[in-house]
């Protein structure tokens, strides 16, 4: 059966005014609001235990001894596992590169701060607490290497003996003639930068309730889990059941972000509840755990990258040197940080060649994992340095500088060096808008006066691309060879014509069930209140990935809208029975199937459903009764990955252009931010009210990223950031209004047009405020390499400059 | 992040509280008042009383009132009692300007004025105010009442002159004399995070020449002090961007031992105490030129 799913809003068989392409209310927010939205920690089952993990105090030691006799005598005790419960009963994480996941408990050493050790089920969560300082643990410390530049040296001590290195790859991709180009080229722009290690701090943490059935040997769990059908995949491999065997309820989550990791907690707390024989267990990650050893850490990054330009500003060729510290075992896939951005490598410029030079290294730090974005905000914060430094030794404006290296519109879908193809853009307009918006030459004639007076004001052009709908192939160089990610729904109308719509995935926070609703009250042409959104389990639910990789807007679009048109289809079987007519003939317009232009051959929707329902006497031989259909969307023409890493991946590339102003404070290094202008490209708006609550938190996040957070350690691994004191996320106070204006160019790939654009602006953010700092330091002969670009780190510039005109001063 | 096993006590009167830490050892009995600072301390199992002496049911330790040429608060009083109190704004602008930088309004809504001074926080406001305008600090305890000095009271990083078995009932602050100039400032992070460098300025002027100079650097090192020999290079003398900036170096030069942490290196913390220095002399001097002093 052919489906067809709107490309547009024109093509759906309603007529305007729509839901859709509108800024509604979201149906989520009554039950977030007035918290009755059940999140895992309100979740309480009969009997259930409360876990507490015991974690290491060093960044490497090997164990030599664990006596839990003490704990287990304390009252409300209920199991302790420890590693040797982890080697009986569960296999090493596979979401490392290969060979170096390691089991959920320490087994032998411990290779990172915070690695768990033991753990306690207890009648609450006070009495595992109690019971965790009754467990002593002998630890013989080991040397520890906290730095990559120092973990690939041949003397290095080494996280993994077995291993005989730190380095898990290092490899170098080419793609096209970039010797070639770096030899003609009439100037070569190279630096190094540092991305130092941040991350995802959801509001919730990651928690969970794992169930053992000792009887069916199968596990149930229940948790704030943001990829469901995934991380029961990994479950099963992790202790070896069938993968019918695994059930995961994801709770509504408070955020996620890629922080939501959790692996390694939900691991502990099935081997408790398997120890407990079979009491459910609760674990809830606090912030000090979460801080110290969750999943939220990412992008521990050196760079050092060039580019080769011609005279007249046009960009020849990109190399970029990445080693990336993965922490302790590169486990919850933060391997593929370093992967993606394949999918984007060379932006949203016409670069016709690039080079990626990849080392990816393990020390002794918690594994760093996926964080929104998925590892291109750090490349694209390289490339726009690189792109500003260049304009500046050849004189031309950054933003004109952009403007002769962008992508033209008639180009697409155009086909990037490192083998994806972008399928649509106007990135001069998208330009043009937000110089307009920012009033960019004002800007400009600003500065200057304000350089006269000395002060340090500086303009940052930013652009970049979000790469959106992502397939595994994308990863394919750090070990995900598949392609291909589902996205099912199945809608049912009932016998009064009300609609239910089930899903695979739960509230995360971006608004899906509301667009859920918006769509299916537009096929059908209903009310969206009619329209139930319903969330599924594993065992039950359509093929669902969720919410990630900015696809699940573009993904649950073509599911709907793929489950409605085969209920259309299946309807207009019937109807036409009914009316002795063809199917053919038989057209679904504003709610009503019928004969067009014959007003008494027409039937509502809850008609057609209600007869199929309750008469099957009346409908044809060969037509399924119940008004209902699923739809699995997957993305077409994805192409395996070849040995060089390039595909086809990501389906949409949604882009943005950011204009800030910013001022350094001379005296002290800090930061003002004093205007932030964007315009952003990511197709047509499904509900652009989520549009722009997704572009502010990730502009937040954005600014976090280049000002404020950072996950430090000293040299011997200890973490120096582990409450809200020491790791800054940003409030309100920190984040400015940000002045957007959107430009639409539809994708003509995709359900609707829609681009993905959940990740958003974090894409662009932080390259954007470096810039903007950069331009400010750029009468000093300074530059700022590191991000964040924190205080201390910009009163060292500025001293140093100052220092260094004072010597000339002297001496000349 | 669950506390290690406790007593709890809410006693509603004072001599009750003090009779609760007499019948048992002082140093396994920890106070509570607004739990600000000493709940994630508990949660994390930093402190470990055997006996938790919560003394917010206490209504005599609240209240503001007007005492002698100042202000008597109660140790109870909470940050939000003094934000909303007129008699602080009308007699001490100082003491309400330093109030509302502290943290956030959840926070101030809690957090009692003796509890920060209990904490001694070195890059806390309340400190820092108290050793510029000379508060006094009233403790109650098995020997009777005594008031201490802040500058007596403020001992090093979280540490105080209190005695175990005591309790802080009442601060005293001084109200600004006429035509003083003065200025508060701080270099945080965030919006209402503490202080990596905090500055306090006051002084008067008679007829143009700086008189009763008070120069206070918080956040800086263990804790709030005044800085006497910036405060000596003003005084007597006719306000002026060199000497400001001659008493911002002398700051500079004389912090003992800054505090090194990851959002300050101990150099970057000296020259931004010069920095404030400066900048909240010279706001202080356009008050006091402001006042008609
Ligand atoms: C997010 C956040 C931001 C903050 N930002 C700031 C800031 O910018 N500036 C700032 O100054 N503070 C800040 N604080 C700390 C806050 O001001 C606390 O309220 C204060 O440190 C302690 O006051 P409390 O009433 O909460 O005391 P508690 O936490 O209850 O007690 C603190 C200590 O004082 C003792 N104590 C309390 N009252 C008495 C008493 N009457 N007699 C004897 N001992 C007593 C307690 O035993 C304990 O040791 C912040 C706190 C948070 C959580």
């Amino acid at each position: 059966m052919a489906v067809d799913i709107p490309k547009s809003f024109e093509e759906l068989p309603t007529s305007a005014p729509r839901h859709i392409g509108r800024g509604r209310r979201r149906i989520e927010d009554p039950a977030l609001l007035t918290g009755r939205t059940q999140f895992i920690d309100d979740v309480e089952l009969p009997r259930m235990l409360h876990c507490a993990i015991l974690r290491s105090p060093f960044a490497h030691a090997r164990i030599t001894g664990i006596d839990t006799q003490e704990a287990e005598a304390l009252p409300g005790v209920v199991a302790i596992v420890t590693g040797e419960d982890a080697l009986r009963w569960s296999h090493p994480a596979q979401s490392s590169p290969e060979g170096w996941g390691t089991h959920c408990l320490a087994t032998d050493a411990v290779r990172y701060v915070g690695e768990p050790v033991a753990a306690v089920a207890a009648i609450s969560r006070y009495v595992a607490e109690d019971a965790m300082e009754l467990i002593t643990v002998e630890y013989d410390p080991l040397d520890v290497v906290a730095d990559p530049a120092a973990a690939m040296k041949a003397d290095s001590p080494l996280v993994h003996a077995g291993q005989g290195t730190n380095v898990m790859m290092d490899r170098v991709f080419t793609w096209g003639e970039v010797e070639q180009a770096f030899e003609k080229a009439d100037c070569v722009v190279s630096e190094e930068f540092r991305w130092n290690r941040m991350g995802a701090n959801p509001t919730e943490t990651f928690g969970c309730i794992c169930e053992w059935d000792p009887l069916d040997l199968s596990l149930t769990i229940r948790g704030s889990i943001q990829s469901p059908s995934m991380f029961g995949l990994g479950r099963a491999a992790t202790f070896a059941l069938p993968s019918n065997k695994v059930n995961i309820i994801s709770q509504p989550h408070g955020g996620s972000f890629g922080g939501k990791g959790g692996t390694r907690g939900t691991d502990v707390t099935c081997l408790l509840s398997r120890k407990a024989d079979g009491r459910p267990v609760k674990w809830i990650e606090d912030r000090v755990e979460y801080l110290t050893a969750g999943g939220s850490q990412a992008w521990d990054r050196y760079y050092s990258a060039s580019i080769a330009v011609r005279n007249d500003g046009i960009v020849t060729g990109l190399r970029v040197a990445l080693v990336d510290d993965l922490g302790a075992t590169g486990e919850a896939y933060g391997a593929i940080c370093a992967a993606k951005p394949l999918a984007a490598f060379t932006g949203p410029y016409t670069i016709p060649v690039a080079e990626y030079d990849l080392k990816l290294v393990a020390t002794n730090k918690v594994p760093s994992g996926p964080y929104r974005g998925m590892g291109p905000p750090p490349h694209f914060f390289v490339l726009e340095q690189l792109m500003d430094l260049a304009a500046r030794q050849l004189g031309i404006d950054p933003a004109e500088f952009r403007r002769k290296n962008f992508i033209p519109k008639d180009a697409f879908p155009y086909m990037i060096p490192s083998g994806n193809e972008y399928d649509s853009g106007d990135y001069e307009e998208v330009l043009n808008q937000a110089l307009a918006l920012a009033d960019y030459p004002a800007l400009r004639s600003a500065q200057a006066e304000a350089r006269k007076e000395g002060r340090l004001v500086g303009i940052g052009v930013a652009s970049a691309i979000e790469p959106g709908v992502f397939d595994w192939n994308a990863y394919a160089i750090v070990g995900m060879p598949g392609t291909g990610v589902p996205e099912g729904a199945t809608v049912s109308i009932d016998i009064m014509g009300f609609i239910t719509v089930r899903v695979g995935f739960s509230l995360e926070g971006q608004g899906q069930y509301t667009l859920v609703s918006q769509l299916v009250s537009d096929y059908f042409g209903t009310d969206p209140e009619m329209v139930r959104v319903v969330y599924l389990d594993t065992q039950s639910a359509p093929p669902s990935f969720g919410p990630g990789g900015s696809r699940l807007g573009v993904a649950i679009t073509g599911a709907v809208l793929g489950a409605c048109d085969r209920i259309r289809t299946k309807a207009s079987q019937v109807v036409a029975g009914l009316m002795q007519t063809e199917p053919e003939n038989i057209v679904l317009r504003d709610g009503q199937f019928g004969i067009p232009g014959v007003p008494e051959a027409q039937m509502s929707v809850a008609e057609v459903a209600g007869t199929m329902l309750a008469r099957s006497d009346l409908l044809p031989p060969d037509v399924d009764p119940r008004p209902e259909a699923t739809h699995v969307w997957t993305a077409a023409g994805r192409t395996p990955a070849d040995e060089e890493g390039r595909a086809k991946s990501y389906l949409t590339a949604a882009q943005a252009v950011h204009v800030v102003q910013v001022e350094i404070d001379r005296e002290t290094g800090f930061v003002e931010i004093q205007r932030y202008c964007l315009a952003d490209d990511c197709g047509t708006r499904l509900n652009p009210a989520t549009v722009e609550g997704q572009t502010d938190g990730s502009v937040a996040q954005g600014i976090g990223a280049a000002l404020l957070e950072e996950y430090s350690f000293d040299s011997d691994g200890q973490p120096q950031t582990t409450t809200f004191m020491d790791y800054l996320m940003p409030t309100v106070y920190e984040v400015p209004t940000v002045e957007k204006v959107a430009v639409v160019t539809p994708s003509p790939f995709t359900p609707l047009g829609a681009k993905g654009c959940g990740e958003g602006a974090i894409h662009t953010t932080p390259a954007a405020v470096l810039c903007a700092i950069n331009d400010a330091l750029a009468p000093l002969g300074q530059m700022a390499r590191e991000v964040p670009a924190a205080p201390k780190r910009l009163w060292d510039l500025i001293r140093l400059a100052e220092d260094t005109s004072a010597e000339g001063s002297r001496t000349g | 992040m669950k506390p290690a096993p406790f007593e709890y006590a809410a006693p509603p009167t004072l001599d009750e509280a003090l009779a609760i830490l007499s019948e048992n050892d002082p140093d396994e009995v920890k106070i509570l008042a607004g739990g600000q600072s000493l709940m994630p301390l508990l949660n994390m199992r930093l402190a470990r009383p055997e006996l938790l002496l919560d003394l917010t049911r206490i209504d005599e330790l609240g209240g503001i009132s007007a005492r002698n040429g100042g202000l008597s608060i109660g140790a109870l009083a909470t940050k939000r009692d003094v934000e909303d109190s007129a008699l602080v704004r009308e007699r001490n602008p100082l003491f309400m300007e330093s109030t509302i930088m502290i943290g956030h309004p959840q926070i101030r809504n809690r957090g009692t004025v003796g509890g920060s001074m209990v904490q001694a926080d070195p890059a806390a406001e309340y400190p820092a105010v108290a050793v510029a305008l000379g508060a006094e600090l009233v403790a109650r305890g098995p020997g009777g009442e005594r008031v201490i000095e802040a500058d007596d009271f403020f001992i090093t990083y979280l540490t105080t002159s209190l005695e175990p078995g005591e309790i802080l009932t009442e601060v005293r602050i001084p109200d600004l004399a006429a035509g003083t100039g003065w200025s508060i400032q701080e270099l945080a992070r965030r919006h209402g995070d503490f202080a990596i460098v905090g500055a306090v300025a006051m002084l008067r002027l008679e007829s143009g020449i700086c008189v009763d100079l008070r120069v206070v650097i918080f956040g800086a090192s263990d804790r709030a002090r005044r800085h006497s020999e910036a405060e000596a290079l003003l005084a007597g003398e006719r306000p002026s961007a060199a000497l400001f900036d001659a008493a911002g170096r002398a700051v500079g030069q004389s912090l003992e031992d800054p505090t090194d942490d990851v959002h300050a290196s101990a150099e970057y913390r000296r020259d931004l105490a010069r920095v404030l220095c400066v900048r909240t002399l010279t706001e202080a001097v356009e008050r006091a030129e402001g006042s008609g002093g």
